[in-house]
């Protein structure tokens, strides 16, 4: 199959499974609404019944914004702990449904209610092991950028070329994000892995993903960084479209932002089905998926009582 | 040639220096005016050898010290404060003091030497040099040095010092110093004190505090390699190329108390001219390599700054500005006035909605009137001209680019500079009065917000008091009748006092020597139907029904200030109160067939010191300017973006 193939086919699943990015869209908007409701009351104690921030309103006034954010009723900053947790409720719930979302992209039927929080439940436990193998294998990553960054700073400081130190943390950026994409993608092969061949020793799947995802890397990135390009792209050109909103036209902003949340877990989802799509096309034994539940047996017809 | 014959070369050449240089700058005015403007108490003649790679200065220098004090003077105390970039100096223990995590760095040292200290008809006085620190008895601080003379000068009398120093550049920590190969030539010679108001005022150099010197004259040779691109105050009048590869640029400066100059290979150089009313003035301006996109836009702001000035406070006499853009990792020389040059500051990303590059350059160009030419002492009335310039960097640069947009106009996002300066102002409200001495603030928090931020804010509500007409008025007139003087914080007060003809004392009393915090408040603001006591009253109907409303002001702060305040009824009626403020608040009742809407504080703005505008106001029926629902979105979305990232990580 062509690589369009699988991106065509790993869209169609998703399409077919549409319901868990309108859920995973919808838990997402509630979590962050939960994490914004003590901002709101704290803004309606010091704006309520207040005719002052028009120009909040009406465009975004930034010393006005500065003044606001450091009033003490305000406590602008005060939730940011909070809302961090809220982020971070939504990380678990991914983490949860994850194992639901591979088996129903490989499941040709559409899963029952049931089976998907099933196979929810069955690899939650493997995906918190492997998170952890995860920040892990990351975190030389994240040693790299943090280096990348000094330097640039540093010669942006010190080299006569004012840009040099611009175009080291481009480069970087591009370097680091290169790497942190090839991790996911390891990763995410070795969930479809796990998922498809039923494994639990997260260790071995991720040797075992290891040489799969870097002996075929070339198709794969490739299938990879073409959707997440498709993600950025698309976040590129809504954040050219926003600053030309006017200010006080929130709704639209806002109307337009929370399409590209929309399309961005709409891309991620599309990543895990291609990439469910690649391993059962190089697979050489497809492991069989669940099998059709058995028909519930008819009830016994009730019989006439024999006479006295 | 003898050696005896050599030295007599030598001293020929040491004695003839001075007047050479005199000589060269007889034909050259460095101001539009024929006769001086100042009262020239100091001529410096000054020769350097500039060592680009050593970054070590030796000079020679001869100052001319005219008596005009009134009275007979054998000590004079003189600044080095290039001593001051030492660890244990005053200025390094400051910064250390307000900045606990500041670590010293030995590329930051510098030092200013006497090698040689020498006065015309006494002899060499070199061993008569002490150390003084008045300020803070420091005494490993050598930033002042005091020489006694055997005899008095007599008032009236000159006096001729000729001094041999030795100059050690650090890596620009401060204004002054170098970074690759560009210098910034800075506080660099011995300037004498000032007879201020009786006494010599000669302050330590400190972290917070800038600088003080008479006007007089300036000749000033720089040898240095013939590749440098050379800029520095006043105007050049000539350029010789020397047999060894250097070149000697000579500059003259008149009516000016300060002579800074700088030095690179890299300069690109654009020149334009400004048409002002007494003259045209060259601004010669040296940008770097990566910056000469945007020399336009630096031209731009100053040619407009520069108009306004000339038309609305007073003409620039001066025949040259220089503007110096300096280079990345040098931006501690930037934004910075020295007289006829100052320091701009950018970097090769700045976007023309950012405007960092026009506050930048109207504020440093500002202050040759604030400062430059009205001298006033920056170690103790600082505010005199970091504030008045903030006030008219307000004014000007809302007439250039827009009152609510003069610092930020880009992606949706603005910021006008009046909101900018009272923000920094409320970084420190109750500490220090706008009177301290600069060097006694609680810290440089304290000194940036209150003498930048509070004295900007304070001269823009005074327009409340006594109207803008007045207040340019004012500073015009404080302009023409204090420049090429030292004027103190009382003749400037007077001076708004006069022109406004007002008396301000109350104002001042609490503004300016006084840390009083002004805060307004509706407190309460209700109707309530006249007839509430009824078992059944009738129904409510709108125009029929009688209210009594109560609207309570409170001052919440101790500042004191008259204020109006409007109250609007659902009728369509309005009353516009005036309140003195003496009292801690007042009440207004009114009986009317009428509900209350709203009551505000300072409708039409203006009282710029009120500390929180927030509770200015209140309406009746709660009504969402879009504010808030905004900003609570714009935090969801934050969060379901940030949230959406760290599911990558499952």
């Amino acid at each position: 199959m062509t690589q369009t193939g699988i991106l065509s086919e790993g869209a169609r699943r998703v399409w077919r499974y549409q319901r868990v990015l309108w859920w995973m869209f919808l838990v997402n908007f509630i979590l962050a609404s939960c994490s914004a409701l003590p901002l709101s009351a704290r803004l309606a104690r010091v704006l309520g019944n207040r005719l002052g921030m028009q120009e909040l309103g009406s465009r975004f006034n930034v010393a006005a914004f500065l003044e606001l954010s450091s009033n003490p009723d305000a406590a602008f900053w005060a939730g940011s702990t909070g809302s961090m947790l809220w982020a971070l409720m939504f990380l678990l719930f991914v983490l949860f449904l994850t194992g639901g979302i591979l088996e129903a992209y490989r499941t040709p039927r559409k899963l029952r209610t049931g089976e998907f929080f099933q196979s929810c439940g069955t690899f939650f436990w493997r995906w918190v092991r492997l998170l952890l193998l995860f920040v892990i294998v990351l975190l030389p990553v994240l040693i790299l950028a943090y280096k990348i960054s000094d330097w640039s700073l540093s010669l942006s400081d010190e080299s006569p070329q004012e840009k040099l130190g611009f175009w080291v943390q481009m480069v970087g950026l591009v370097i680091v994000l290169f790497l942190m994409m090839a991790v996911r993608l390891w990763f995410d092969m070795a969930q479809v892995r796990a998922v498809a061949n039923e494994e639990r020793v997260m260790w071995r799947t991720l040797f075992r993903a290891f040489r799969q995802t870097f002996g075929n890397f070339g198709s794969l990135f490739w299938m990879y960084f073409r959707i997440s390009f498709l993600a950025w792209v698309s976040l590129a050109v809504a954040l050219w479209l926003w600053v030309k909103i006017p200010g006080g036209r929130f709704g639209l902003s806002s109307l337009l932002l929370e399409l590209v949340l929309l399309w961005w877990i709409g891309t991620r989802l599309w990543q895990r089905a291609s990439e469910t799509v690649w391993f059962e096309r190089h697979q050489e034994v497809v492991p069989a998926p669940l099998p059709a539940p058995e028909p519930e047996p008819e009830p016994p017809v009730p019989t006439a009582a024999p006479a006295l | 040639m003898r050696s005896g014959s050599m030295g007599s070369l030598a001293l020929a050449i040491v004695i003839s220096l001075p007047a050479m240089l005199a000589g060269q700058a007889a034909n050259v005015t460095a101001t539009f005016s024929s006769t001086p403007l100042s009262q020239r108490v100091v001529a410096y003649q000054i020769a350097a050898r500039v060592d680009t790679q050593k970054m070590t200065i030796e000079g020679d220098e001869t100052l001319t010290y005219h008596n005009l004090t009134g009275q007979p003077q054998d000590t004079f105390p003189f600044h080095l404060y290039l001593n001051g970039f030492q660890p244990k100096a005053t200025f390094m223990r400051e910064v250390r003091r307000d900045h606990p995590s500041f670590e010293w760095k030995e590329k930051n040292r510098a030092s200013a030497e006497i090698k040689s200290l020498q006065v015309a008809g006494i002899g060499d006085l070199t061993s008569q040099i002490r150390f003084v620190a008045f300020d803070d008895g420091n005494t490993d601080d050598q930033t002042v040095f005091q020489v006694k003379l055997p005899h008095p000068i007599a008032a009236g009398d000159s006096v001729q010092f000729k001094i041999a120093f030795h100059d050690r550049l650090g890596e620009v920590f401060a204004r002054t110093g170098y970074r690759r190969d560009f210098i910034l030539g800075a506080q660099w010679f011995p300037k004498v004190g000032v007879w201020w108001q009786g006494a010599w005022n000669c302050h330590q150099f400190h972290s917070d505090t800038e600088f003080f010197a008479d006007f007089g004259t300036f000749d000033v040779s720089l040898t240095l390699p013939r590749n440098e691109v050379v800029g520095a105050s006043g105007v050049e009048v000539s350029s010789v190329d020397n047999p060894d590869g250097t070149k000697t640029e000579t500059f003259h400066g008149e009516d000016i108390h300060d002579f800074a100059w700088t030095a690179e290979p890299e300069y690109h150089v654009f020149e334009d001219t400004f048409q002002g009313s007494m003259g045209p003035v060259k601004i010669r301006l040296l940008m770097q390599p990566a910056h000469v996109d945007q020399a336009a836009r630096h031209m731009r702001i100053l040619l407009e700054t520069m108009k306004r000035f000339d038309q609305w406070y007073g003409p620039y006499p001066y025949r040259q500005l220089t503007v110096v853009d300096p280079p990345n990792g040098a931006l501690r020389a930037g934004g910075m006035e020295y007289p006829t040059l100052i320091t701009g500051d950018t970097t090769w990303w700045m976007p023309e909605g950012f405007r960092f590059v026009e506050l930048a350059l109207e504020h440093e160009f500002g202050h040759q009137y604030w400062y430059g030419m009205v001298a006033t002492n920056e170690f103790e009335n600082a505010w005199l001209d970091e504030g008045i310039n903030s006030y008219t960097e307000v004014k000007v640069l809302a007439d250039i680019l827009g009152q609510d947009r003069s610092v930020l106009d880009l992606w949706g996002g603005t910021a006008g500079d009046a909101a900018f300066q009272r923000n920094g102002y409320l970084g420190s409200t109750d500490k220090d009065p706008l009177s301290r001495f600069a060097y006694q603030y609680v810290d440089s928090s304290s000194y940036g917000d209150i003498t930048y931020g509070k004295t900007a804010t304070v001269l823009l509500t005074l327009e409340k008091v006594v109207g803008e007409d007045t207040m340019r008025r004012a500073l015009h007139v404080y302009f023409m009748r204090y420049r090429f003087t030292h004027p103190t914080q009382e003749d400037f007060l007077k001076t708004l006092e006069e022109v406004s003809g007002q008396n301000l004392r109350w104002y001042f009393d609490q503004a300016v020597y006084g840390t009083q915090i002004l805060d307004y408040e509706i407190l309460k603001a209700a109707s309530d139907r006249t007839d509430w006591y009824l078992q059944k009253p009738p129904q409510e109907k709108k125009g029929e029904t009688l209210y009594h409303t109560t609207v309570v002001v409170h001052r919440k702060g101790d500042f004191v200030f008259p204020v109006e305040v409007l109250i609007k009824f659902d009728n369509g009626d309005s009353v516009t109160e005036h309140w003195d403020g003496r009292d801690r608040w007042v009440r207004y009742s009114y009986d009317k067939k009428a509900k209350l809407v709203s009551a505000e504080v300072d409708p039409g703005g203006g009282v710029w010191l009120d500390k929180d505008f927030f509770n200015n106001s209140y309406v009746a029926k709660e009504e969402d300017s879009g504010a808030r629902t905004k900003l609570v979105g714009y935090w969801r979305i934050f969060v379901q973006f940030l949230a959406l990232w760290f599911s990558w990580l499952a």
